[in-house]
């Protein structure tokens, strides 16, 4: 579906992309996950054709180089910050983007995004107007208005509430199950964790590693953590076989209680950098 | 096509609910235009009519109309020594009309039952003809109180009925029987006039017009309108309103392309199906027509609301056209230069502001000292202040307008090109 090949990309002696290279698979949630700075957007701007690389290639549906407009026709975008006009109603932000994509039947599609993303009720009154959320909701709407086969997702959860950000998710779950395919960039590994099906790490501009977050963990995360608490005292003992091991404490008797912490994204990032993806 | 309308169409959307940029583009102008039509014109809606006086006659008569003049409210009188001066005046714009006295007028009193009447010269400025018609009434009014005066005056009196018997006499139009009865009509008018007193006149009002005689004659002159020179104080300054009607409008356009760059949403429209100079195209478009649009507005006020007429209507369109385009390539470039809103809306405004100052957008180029009108030829607003004024009220040979409409042109391409490159320049970082 996308393949980006050993891409390079600096703005002046800052260089944001070095050797990354990806491919997204046909109808699968790609997760581009790292922390703020680690070259996702760039990434998302080279695989738009917004940004041209100064090495690599990138192609898309096998059709070539997204900077070729009939080829950009196939993917939309949400970018990170969030482009709409606030003077124009929701309604009129939709049909003005539909009308650059030369949509037949514009009205009747914009209606079904409106209800798709919950601003069905609020469809025409002004953007500047909307909650953060509704925004985002709205900013999401507008990347599917020409119904394109890929959707690039940059950080669509920054800056919301968590009420929000879960009905984004469930967004995100429900274009998955109408078959798009979604290239989603977070720097949130629970958002990551929860609705991707492959993960890429990156950082500092380079592809760390790929895979699906079992994958990863299995790779990069290490042991889990058993903590038994036995007489008032802690007992850590960090295992490969973590279910092994509960059961040989209870075998041994006198357990009050236990608790297990299995390796997750974080540790995988913490694995492959070196440091923590909040720093 | 269908895709630079869409954007046109969206950029003015967003443009007239923007309440400042309304105020800017379309309010503004039009407050500066007719101010500034006020300012030039000298024309206030309280404020007195001026006069230059000339009195060329020593007679009482002159002399009590000239301090009736002078002590009317309605006028402020300059008094000046000679018809020349009087007439120079007006022309300077320094009086809306010369009022003459002339030698005869005491002849003409004397004569008003024998078909003359006191004659007023009056020479009004063109530009100022909506004043008279007031200025002639007042005349009028202002002559007929004489009368009471010339009649409780003993000489003045004996003068006009001697004058009145004479001109009976050598009537050969009157019959003996006629000659007779007008001889007793004079005879029992100087009777009456005799027994006026000064204060008895004094009082006597202003409802001395009655009679079927014509005792004034205000004869109104117009000054020939000069060739070239403006014929209302708003043929100067609807041109400036324009202008600052157009620098309105590409401060509003300049600054839409920074907000959608450095907000994203550009970056939205270029993943559409479209070209970066569809895009441009669709945006200068929006500007535009505003800046057609605001010039319309100004001409249709000067036109409807102050009565300028348009000397070369097919080469105001012209102008006006060319001046949009112009103005568009201005607000392309300017969009280039500015980095951030920041920019585009204090040191693009700013320096909008700037060429429109040594421009002609305030103070008209025939006004400005010779070290600003030489300033003014780097003024994009010279060249399209020119290209409006040519047609507009100059009414300029055709061959010496091309000049502003080819730079106005150069302009307009130049600024596109070179901000679409510094455009697509900040785009890439």
């Amino acid at each position: 579906m996308l393949a980006l090949r050993d891409i390079r990309k600096a703005f002046g002696s800052t260089v944001a992309v070095e050797g990354l290279s990806l491919e997204v698979r046909q109808g699968e949630v790609f997760g581009l996950l790292g922390p703020n700075g680690a070259g996702k957007s760039t990434t998302i701007g080279i695989a738009t054709g917004l940004l041209a690389p100064d090495a690599g290639s990138v192609d898309l549906l096998g059709l070539g180089s997204p900077t070729n407009p009939r080829v950009r026709m196939h993917l939309g975008l949400a970018p990170q910050e969030i482009t709409l006009y606030g003077e124009l109603t929701a309604r009129e932000n939709l049909l003005f983007l539909a009308d650059l994509y030369g949509l037949a039947g514009a009205k009747t599609r914009v209606d079904e995004l409106l209800a798709l993303v919950e601003l069905d009720t609020r469809a025409d009154e002004r953007t500047a107007a909307f909650s953060g959320g509704m925004k985002r909701r709205l900013n999401l709407a507008a990347a599917l208005v020409h119904d394109p086969q890929l959707v690039l997702l940059d950080e669509p959860t920054a800056g919301v509430d968590p009420q929000s950000r879960n009905r984004i998710l469930e967004l995100v779950r429900t274009l998955a199950a109408r078959g798009k395919t979604i290239v989603y960039t977070t720097h949130y590994m629970e958002e990551a964790a929860k609705i991707c099906d492959r993960v890429g790490i990156v950082d500092h501009g380079r592809m760390l590693d790929v895979g699906t977050v079992a994958e990863l963990i299995a790779r990069h995360g290490g042991n889990s953590t058993v903590t038994v608490e036995r007489d008032g005292a802690e007992v850590r003992v960090v295992t490969a076989d973590p279910v092994a091991e509960v059961a040989r404490q209870f075998a041994s008797g006198g357990v009050t209680g236990v608790r297990i912490d299995r390796a997750d994204l974080e540790s995988v990032f913490l694995a492959l950098t070196g440091r923590s993806l909040r720093e | 096509m269908r895709a630079i309308l869409s954007i046109a169409k969206k950029d003015l959307r967003l443009m007239f609910r923007d309440k400042g940029d309304v105020f800017f583009t379309f309010v503004f102008p039009m407050l500066m235009a007719v101010l500034f039509g006020f300012v030039f014109g000298g024309q206030g809606g309280g404020s007195k009519i001026t006069l230059a006086l000339v009195n060329e006659s020593g007679s009482k008569v002159a002399a009590s109309l000239a301090d009736d003049l002078v002590k009317d409210e309605s006028f402020e009188v300059t008094r000046a020594e000679t018809r020349d001066a009087a007439i120079a005046a007006v022309r300077a714009g320094k009086a809306a009309a010369a009022v003459v006295l002339p030698a005869s007028i005491e002849e003409g009193a004397g004569a008003m039952f024998g078909g003359g009447g006191m004659e007023i010269d009056c020479i009004i400025d063109p530009t100022r003809r909506a004043e008279a018609g007031l200025i002639q009434g007042k005349l009028n009014e202002l002559a007929f109180r004489q009368f009471p005066r010339m009649m409780a005056d003993p000489a003045q009196s004996k003068r006009m009925f001697d004058q009145m018997r004479a001109s009976i006499e050598s009537s050969k139009d009157l019959s003996p029987g006629q000659k007779l009865a007008g001889a007793a009509l004079a005879a029992a008018g100087e009777s009456f006039s005799r027994s006026l007193s000064p204060e008895t006149a004094a009082g006597a009002g202003t409802d001395a017009s009655a009679g079927g005689f014509s005792p004034v004659q205000v004869k109104l002159e117009e000054l020939p309108k000069r060739k070239g020179g403006p014929r209302s104080s708003f043929d100067v300054s609807t041109p400036v309103g324009m202008v600052w009607g157009i620098a309105g409008c590409v401060g509003a356009f300049a600054a839409s392309l920074v907000i959608e760059r450095s907000r994203g949403t550009l970056a939205r429209l270029r993943l559409a199906p479209i070209s970066r100079m569809h895009l441009l195209a669709g945006k200068g478009l929006a500007c535009f027509i505003t800046a057609l649009l605001v010039q319309a507005l100004l001409i249709l006020l000067a036109v409807a609301g102050f009565r300028c007429t348009i000397a070369q209507p097919a080469m105001l369109a012209a102008g006006c056209t060319m001046a949009a385009f112009g103005f568009t390539g201005l607000a392309m470039l300017i969009a280039g230069l500015c980095k951030t809103e920041a920019e585009a809306n204090g040191a693009g405004r700013g320096a909008l502001l700037v060429l429109a100052l040594i421009g002609g957008g305030t103070i008209p180029l025939f006004f400005m000292p010779p070290v600003l009108q030489t300033l003014s030829y780097a003024s994009p607003f010279r060249w399209a202040v020119l290209a409006i004024e040519g047609p507009f009220w100059r009414d300029l040979p055709v061959s010496e307008q091309f000049a502003p409409l080819a730079v106005l042109l150069a302009i307009g391409v130049g600024g596109f090109v070179i901000g679409a490159r510094l455009g697509a320049l900040r785009e890439a970082r």
